[in-house]
C-alpha cells in the first residue's frame, strides 16, 4: 500500500475541527502549566477563539464529496457537521458561563476547560464515529469528563455525591451498551462497522431473532442514559442539582445532542431490520418521558432540579422526530436541538448570573427580581417561555416542527400527548415567571431585598453578559426568522445518505399509517 | 394597509415597555391613548376601502415565511373580519381609556395591553391557519400577566386558570388545524387551500368537535366557562372589557371561520346538538347570573348567555342568523365593555360590589347619578330593549333560527327575559333604594372616568335606532359562507330537537 492509497484511505481532513479543538485542548494545558494562575484572564477566550474557528472549519466541510473516512470508521457527512457544531457552540457558551463561576469557587479555570474540550472532542467524534469500537472510545471519553466536571467543585459535597452517582451509573450503563455492542459483533459475523454489520446480520438471517432484539436493547439502554429519558434518567435530577452550573448547561445540550446523534446514526444504519422494534421501545420512553418530566417537574422547588425534569420531557419531544423517521422528523430534531441550545443555555445563564448574586438558586426567592435585575428576569422569562413553547419564540417553532413531523408521519397518539403535556410544561415554567415578574414589591424574598447593585464591568461578568444577550436575542427572533435553520436542518437529512435507506422504509410505513384513517 | 393594525401596536408595546422609569404614569397612558386613537381611525379608514359588495377576503397581503411547515404570511379581511377589528381597536381604545391615572407599573401595563390588540388584531386577519394559531397563542402570556399582576383578591388564582384553560384551548386548535391540513394531504395551511371535502364524515365530525371544542373554552360554553367567573372578575375593569369584549370574540369568530366554513358538511350534521348547547348555555348563564350576590360576577354571567344565542345563530346557518351573530357579537362586545367600565366605577367610588351593600346610587346629590343611569340604560341594552343593539341583533338572531330550530329558539326567548329578571335586581339593589347615610360620602366621578361610558351609550342608541350600519357590512360574506352549507332537514329537526 503506497502513501497516496493510504492518505486517501485515511482522508484525515475530514477530522480536521476535531483537531483545532486537540490543538486548542493542549494549548490552553500548556499555558497553564507555564503560566499558572495568572493565565486565567485570558486563557477562556482562547479556547473560544479555538472552538469558533473549529465551527468555521466545518461550515467548510459541508457537502463534502467524500465524507468516509479512516477506512469507515468516521463519517462526516451533513449530519454529522450540524451535531458536531451544535456540540462545539454549547461549548462555547458554557465556557462564557464559567470563567466567573469557577473562578468563584476557587478552583483552576484552565483545567475545568481542558476538562470541558475533552467532552467536547468525546462528543464531536461520536456525531460521526460510524464503527462501533470508534463509537465506544468517543462515548467513554465524553462520559469520563462528564464525571470529572461534574465533581469539579471537589469541597462541595452535593457535587461529590452527584459525581458518585453519575460515575456509577455512567459506568453500569456503558457496560451494558458495551455487552449490547459486542453482540453486534458476534451476530453479524465480525463486523464492527455500522453499515457491514446491517448486511452480515441480513445475510445470517438473524433478522428478527433474539439475540438482535437483545442487543438493540442493549443498545438503547446506554443510548437513553445519555439523552436522560425516562427509564434511564434517575441521574438527571440529582446531578443537575449537585454538579456546578455550567457544567449543567453543557450536559443538557451537548451531551443530549451527542446521544441524539448517535442514537439517529446507530439506530438507522445498524438496526434497520428491526426498525419497527426500535421505534416501539422509542414510543415508550418518549411516552414516560414527557409524562414523568413534566409532571414531576410541578413539584420542584430548586430551580437546576426544575430545569433537569424540564430536559427529561424535552427529551421526550425530541424523541417524537426520531420515532417519526421520516426526513421532516429527523430535520425537525435537529431543528430542535438547535433551539433548544439556545433556549437552555440562556437559561442556564440567568440561572448562574442569579447564584453568583446571591449564592442561591430555590425558585422561591425569584420572588419580586423584575424591581432589581429586568435584564436577568427578561432572559429568564423569555427562556422559559420559549421552553414552554410560547409563540412567537423560537420553542414554539421547534415544537410546532416536531409535531408536524410526527403528525405527518402518522403518530397522532403522541403528538397529543406531546400538546397535553406541553400544556403541563406551561405551567411551572410560568410559575417561575410569576415569581419574578407578578410579584409585588412588599413580597420580595430576603435575598431579592438584598440584592447586589447591577454591574457588568467586575471580572469575568462581561462574558457572562455578552452569552445572555446573544443566546437571548437568539430565542427570540430563531423562530419568526426560522427559515436559515429550517433549510440547514432540511438539507443536513437530504444530503445525508446514510439516512435515505432508512427514511425510504419508514415513508412506507407510514404510508401504510395515514391509510389507516381513511378506514375509520 | 392590514399590517400596520398589528404591527403598530406591537411596535409601540415595545418602545413603551423600555421608556425610562421616571415618566408618570399618565403621561404614558396619554401615550398609549393616542396611539390607540391613531389605530382605531386607521381601522376606519380600512372600512372606507372596505367593498361593501364583495363576499371575499379583501385588502389581502402575502409574504411567504415557512415554506416547510406550509406557514405564511397571508392577511385578508372581509365583512367578519372587519367589524372584529373595528371591535378590537375600539375596545382597546377603551379599556386605556378607562384603566386608571395612577395604574401601578404603567409601562408594563400599557405595552401588554397594546402588544394583545396587535395579536388579537392579527388573528382576525390571518388567513393561515397556522398564523391564525400563532396569534392566538400569543394572547395566553400577556393575559396572564395582566390578571394577575393588576387583579383582585384571587387575582393569582384566577391567572392561573385562565393561563391553563386557554393554553388547553390551543392545544385542542392546534391537533384540529393539523389533522385538518395532514388528512386531506395538503402541504400548505393557507386557507383557501384547505378543503375538507375529501375527508370521511366521522373523521370530519371528530375534527370540528376538536375545534368546537377548543374555541368553545375561549368563548365560554357551557360547561368549559369555569374559568370566566374567576378571570372576569378577578380582572381589573380595562382587563375585564378586553377579556369579555375582544377574547371571547376570538372564540366565536373561530368557530364561524374554521368551525362553519371549512366543514360544512359536518356542520351540518352536529347542527342541532349544536342549536341545544347554545340554548342550554343562554339559560344556564341566565338562571346563574340571578342567584349571584356581586355585580361583577352578573355581569360575568350575562356574559356567558349573551354568547349562547352565537352558537345557536351560527347552528341554524341561514342567512339572516348569521348576520345576526355577527351583529352579536359587536353588541355584546359594546354593551359589556360599558357595563363593566361602569361596574368598575362603582366599585371604585363605593368601595363594594356587594348587592347587600350597595343601594340608592341614584341618589342626585350624594349618589352617582349619572353613572346610575348609565348602569340602567347599559342593562336595558343587554337585555334586549328595544331602541339599543342588543335588541336588534338578539332580534335578527331569533327571526333567523326560528325557522329551523324552533324549540332552541324559544329557549333562548326565554333566556332573555331571565336576563331581563337579573338586571332589574341589580338595578333595583345598587341603584334604587335610599343610600345609607353613615356610608355615603363617594368621592367626586371624574369626567375622564365618564366618558367612556358615554361614547359607548352614544354608540349603543345609534346602533340600536340605524341598524344598518350594523348589518351592512357582513351581508355578502354571510350569505357567501351559508351558501356552501347543506340544507338542514327542516321538518325534522323539532323532533331531533325534542329528543335530544
Amino acid at each position: 500500500m503506497d502513501f497516496a492509497n493510504l492518505a486517501s484511505q485515511l482522508n484525515a481532513g475530514t477530522i480536521l475541527p476535531e483537531g483545532i479543538v486537540i490543538l486548542t485542548l493542549l494549548g490552553v494545558l500548556i499555558v497553564d502549566l507555564i503560566l499558572g494562575r495568572t493565565s486565567s484572564r485570558w486563557i477562556g477566550y482562547l479556547a473560544i477563539a479555538g472552538l469558533l474557528t473549529s465551527i468555521v472549519a466545518l461550515y467548510f466541510q459541508w457537502d463534502a464529496t467524500n465524507p468516509i473516512s479512516f477506512s469507515g470508521e468516521f463519517n462526516s457527512d451533513d449530519l454529522s457537521i450540524v451535531f458536531r457544531g451544535i456540540i462545539a457552540l454549547s461549548a462555547v457558551v458554557t465556557i462564557l458561563m464559567s470563567i466567573r463561576y469557577v473562578e468563584q469557587s476557587g478552583t483552576a479555570l484552565a483545567e475545568f476547560i481542558a476538562i470541558l474540550l475533552t467532552a467536547t472532542l468525546g462528543g464531536m467524534f461520536l456525531s460521526g464515529a460510524s464503527e462501533l469500537v470508534m463509537i465506544f472510545i468517543s462515548l467513554e471519553t465524553l462520559s469520563i469528563s462528564s464525571y470529572l466536571l461534574t465533581g469539579y467543585t471537589k469541597r462541595d459535597p452535593r457535587s461529590n455525591e452527584a459525581a458518585l452517582k453519575y460515575l456509577l451509573i455512567g459506568a453500569s450503563s456503558t457496560a451494558v451498551f458495551l455487552y449490547g455492542v459486542s453482540l453486534l459483533y458476534g451476530l453479524s459475523g465480525g463486523q464492527t462497522e455500522l453499515g457491514a454489520i446491517a448486511n452480515g446480520i441480513a445475510n445470517a438471517n438473524l433478522g428478527q431473532s433474539l439475540g438482535l432484539v437483545i442487543a438493540l436493547v442493549f443498545v438503547i439502554a446506554g443510548i437513553g442514559f445519555k439523552i436522560s429519558a425516562a427509564p434511564f434518567h434517575q441521574w438527571t435530577p440529582d446531578v443537575y442539582e449537585g454538579a456546578p452550573t455550567p457544567v449543567i448547561a453543557f450536559l443538557s445540550v451537548g451531551s443530549k445532542a451527542a446521544g441524539f446523534a448517535l442514537a439517529i446514526r446507530l439506530l438507522t444504519t445498524a438496526f434497520p431490520l428491526v426498525a419497527n422494534e426500535w421505534k416501539f421501545v422509542f414510543t415508550a420512553l418518549a411516552v414516560l418521558s414527557m409524562v414523568l418530566g413534566n409532571v414531576v417537574a410541578l413539584a420542584q422547588t430548586s430551580m437546576k432540579r426544575m430545569l433537569a425534569y424540564s430536559s427529561i420531557a424535552q427529551a421526550g419531544f425530541v424523541m417524537i422526530g426520531l420515532i417519526a423517521g421520516t426526513e421532516a422528523g429527523y430535520a425537525s430534531m435537529i431543528f430542535y436541538l438547535l433551539v433548544y441550545l439556545f433556549m437552555n443555555l440562556c437559561g442556564f445563564t440567568c440561572i448562574i448570573l442569579f447564584s453568583l448574586r446571591t449564592g442561591t438558586d430555590q425558585i422561591a426567592e425569584y420572588s419580586g427580581l423584575y424591581q432589581k435585575d429586568p435584564l436577568l428576569t427578561l432572559g429568564l422569562s423569555i427562556s422559559l417561555l420559549s421552553l414552554g413553547g410560547i409563540p412567537p419564540l423560537a420553542g414554539f417553532f421547534g415544537k410546532i416542527y416536531l409535531f408536524w413531523a410526527g403528525w405527518q408521519a402518522g403518530l397522532y397518539g403522541l403528538v397529543l400527548l406531546g400538546l397535553v403535556t406541553t400544556v403541563v410544561s406551561i405551567y411551572y415554567y410560568i410559575r417561575v415567571v410569576k415569581m419574578m415578574v407578578v410579584k409585588e414589591p412588599q413580597e420580595m424574598s430576603d435575598v431579592v431585598k438584598n440584592y447586589p447593585a447591577v454591574r457588568w464591568n467586575l471580572p469575568g461578568f462581561r462574558p457572562l453578559q455578552v452569552g445572555l444577550i446573544v443566546t437571548l436575542i437568539a430565542t427570540s427572533i430563531a423562530g419568526i426568522l426560522s427559515n436559515p435553520l429550517f433549510t440547514l436542518a432540511n438539507n443536513s437529512v437530504a444530503n445525508t445518505a446514510i439516512l435515505q435507506a432508512a427514511t425510504v422504509v419508514s415513508t412506507q410505513a407510514s404510508a401504510v399509517n395515514t391509510e389507516h384513517p381513511e378506514g375509520l | 394597509m392590514l399590517s400596520v393594525l398589528i404591527w403598530l401596536p406591537i411596535i409601540t408595546a415595545a418602545f413603551i415597555a423600555v421608556l425610562p422609569l421616571n415618566i408618570p404614569a399618565n403621561r404614558i397612558r396619554l401615550g398609549a391613548l393616542t396611539l390607540s386613537g391613531i389605530i382605531l381611525f386607521w381601522n376606519l379608514f380600512i372600512l372606507l376601502k372596505f367593498d361593501i359588495n364583495n363576499p371575499g377576503m379583501q385588502l389581502q397581503e402575502y409574504l411567504p415565511w415557512n415554506e416547510t411547515l406550509g406557514l405564511s404570511y397571508k392577511l385578508g379581511v372581509d365583512g367578519i373580519s372587519i367589524l372584529m377589528l373595528i371591535l378590537n381597536s375600539l375596545l382597546t381604545w377603551i379599556a386605556i381609556y378607562s384603566s386608571s391615572q395612577q395604574t401601578e407599573r404603567p409601562r408594563l401595563f400599557y405595552s401588554l395591553i397594546l402588544f394583545v390588540s396587535g395579536g388579537v388584531a392579527g388573528a382576525f386577519l390571518a388567513e393561515n391557519l397556522l398564523l391564525f394559531f400563532l396569534f392566538y397563542e400569543l394572547e395566553l402570556i400577556p393575559f396572564y400577566l395582566l390578571i394577575s399582576i393588576w387583579g383582585g383578591q384571587k387575582r393569582g388564582y384566577a391567572g392561573i386558570k385562565f393561563l391553563i384553560y386557554t393554553a388547553v384551548s390551543g392545544a385542542l386548535i392546534l391537533a384540529s388545524f393539523l389533522g385538518v391540513v395532514w388528512l386531506t394531504g395538503s402541504s400548505s395551511f393557507n386557507y383557501d387551500a384547505v378543503s375538507t371535502q375529501a375527508l370521511s364524515t366521522a373523521l370530519q365530525i371528530t375534527l370540528l368537535l376538536g375545534i368546537i371544542l377548543g374555541f368553545g373554552i375561549k368563548i365560554p360554553l357551557v360547561p368549559l366557562h369555569t374559568w370566566l367567573p374567576d378571570a372576569y372578575v378577578e380582572a381589573s375593569a380595562p382587563i375585564a372589557i378586553l377579556l369579555g369584549g375582544v377574547l371571547a370574540k376570538l372564540g366565536t369568530y373561530g368557530i364561524l371561520r374554521f368551525g362553519m366554513a371549512l366543514f360544512p358538511q359536518a356542520w351540518s350534521i352536529i347542527a342541532p346538538s349544536l342549536a341545544i348547547w347554545g340554548a342550554v348555555s343562554a339559560i344556564y348563564g341566565a338562571v346563574v347570573a340571578i342567584a349571584q350576590k356581586d355585580i361583577k360576577r352578573m355581569v360575568a354571567y350575562s356574559s356567558i348567555g349573551h354568547m349562547g344565542y352565537i352558537l345557536l345563530a351560527a347552528a341554524a346557518s341561514t342567512p339572516l342568523a348569521l348576520v345576526g351573530a355577527v351583529a352579536q357579537m359587536v353588541s355584546h362586545g359594546i354593551i359589556l365593555a360599558i357595563l363593566f367600565h361602569l361596574v368598575g366605577v362603582v366599585e371604585a367610588k363605593v368601595g363594594s360590589r356587594e348587592l347587600d351593600k350597595l343601594n340608592g346610587l341614584m341618589s342626585p346629590i350624594r349618589g352617582l347619578p349619572l353613572i346610575s343611569a348609565l348602569l340602567v340604560l347599559g342593562a336595558m341594552a343587554s337585555a334586549g330593549i328595544p331602541g339599543m343593539t342588543g335588541f336588534i341583533s338578539e332580534f335578527i338572531v331569533f327571526q333567523g333560527s326560528f325557522s329551523v330550530f324552533p324549540i332552541p329558539t324559544l329557549l333562548c326567548v326565554v333566556a332573555t327575559g331571565l336576563t331581563a329578571v337579573y338586571f332589574v335586581i341589580l338595578l333595583n339593589r345598587t341603584c334604587f333604594g335610599r343610600l345609607d347615610s353613615n356610608l355615603a360620602y363617594y368621592p367626586q366621578v371624574e369626567w375622564h372616568e365618564k366618558m367612556p361610558a358615554l361614547i359607548l351609550a352614544v354608540l349603543i342608541i345609534f346602533l340600536g335606532v340605524q341598524p344598518t350600519w350594523l348589518v351592512r357590512w357582513t351581508e355578502p360574506t354571510t350569505t357567501a359562507i351559508v351558501a356552501t352549507i347543506p340544507a338542514l332537514e327542516k321538518t325534522v329537526t323539532p323532533q331531533i330537537a325534542l329528543k335530544e
